[in-house]
């Protein structure tokens, strides 16, 4: 029986984009911490970076903020920087998993290929559900605000 | 009563989560489901693929009938394990939501640089 391990398609999440922008522009709002606050999200969120180091092993700190106040603190670190071509990230506060992205220029448009690798599959559930919960634990309570303004 | 909302719905959530969760958070029993999805197998058959002792596959299949994931039919002397899928459909539901979260992001990123090209280009014009 061979040993039971995750492959790699379960424990992957895979994105890609063609960006309607010249590679250094979106090379800029990626890197630039005066930026990435600004789109990062999710919706609604306010993130606060607190520190951006990009290079090689260099720090990343950021805290989200959600609509209602919940306070979301992220530690990154910066496995691989290359100026316009790679970016790759390692969370390492939960839910951990590294994140590859990367920039290929296409005319006056960008090709953006953005890979993450969570440890295992369960690592991703772990993450799917832990985002599913606060979400859903959310909605409980609007549900139940709603329910007792119908009593009143 | 506000109490027994509360908790009623609150513990439900916990039950909920714990169910399908439990049964595939282990590689072993992930190895389980997707051995029974493709056939039928008795206890023993089961228990053959794994390089660990019958009592300790036993108690993965344990865990994922009482999880719903498996149905254990008696058969004469034998006891068949079949695979029940319908609860999977809940867990690839949370990893759709979660890759629909990060694509997202993707969007606010496509929405940010539309926007400050605009700027830019307006400021250009000045």
């Amino acid at each position: 029986m061979k040993n039971v391990k995750d492959d790699l398609a379960d424990r992957e999440l895979i994105f890609s984009r063609v960006l309607d922008a010249p590679i250094d522009l979106v090379w800029e709002v990626w890197t630039d911490p005066e930026h990435i606050q600004l789109w990062w999200g999710p919706d609604g969120f306010t993130n606060t970076i607190q520190k951006m180091e990009i290079k090689k092993g260099g720090e990343w700190s950021l805290i989200m903020k959600s609509p209602d106040g919940d306070i979301y603190a992220h530690r990154c670190m910066f496995r691989e920087i290359v100026e316009r071509k790679r970016i790759v990230y390692e969370q390492l506060t939960h839910p951990k998993y590294l994140a590859t992205i990367n920039f290929e220029s296409k005319d006056d448009k960008t090709f953006l290929h953005w890979h993450m690798l969570f440890e295992s599959r369960a690592y991703l559930i772990e993450a799917a559900r832990t985002f599913k919960v606060d979400i859903g634990l959310k909605q409980t309570a609007e549900r139940l605000i709603q329910y007792l303004s119908q009593l009143k | 009563m506000l109490a027994y909302i509360f908790a009623s719905k609150y513990l439900h959530i916990m039950e909920t989560r714990r169910d399908v969760f439990q049964a595939i958070a282990d590689p072993t029993r992930r190895e389980i489901i997707s051995l029974v999805a493709k056939q039928s197998l008795n206890l023993n058959s089961v228990a053959g693929k794994f390089d660990m002792t019958r009592q300790a596959v036993s108690l993965h299949v344990k865990i994922l009938a009482e999880c719903g994931l498996i149905n254990i039919k008696q058969e004469g002397r034998e006891r068949y394990c079949e695979a029940k899928l319908d609860g999977l459909s809940e867990v690839s539901a949370w990893v759709e939501q979660y890759k629909e979260h990060w694509e997202r992001r993707l969007d606010s990123l496509e929405k940010y640089l539309s926007k400050l090209k605009k700027e830019r280009n307006e400021k250009r014009k000045r």
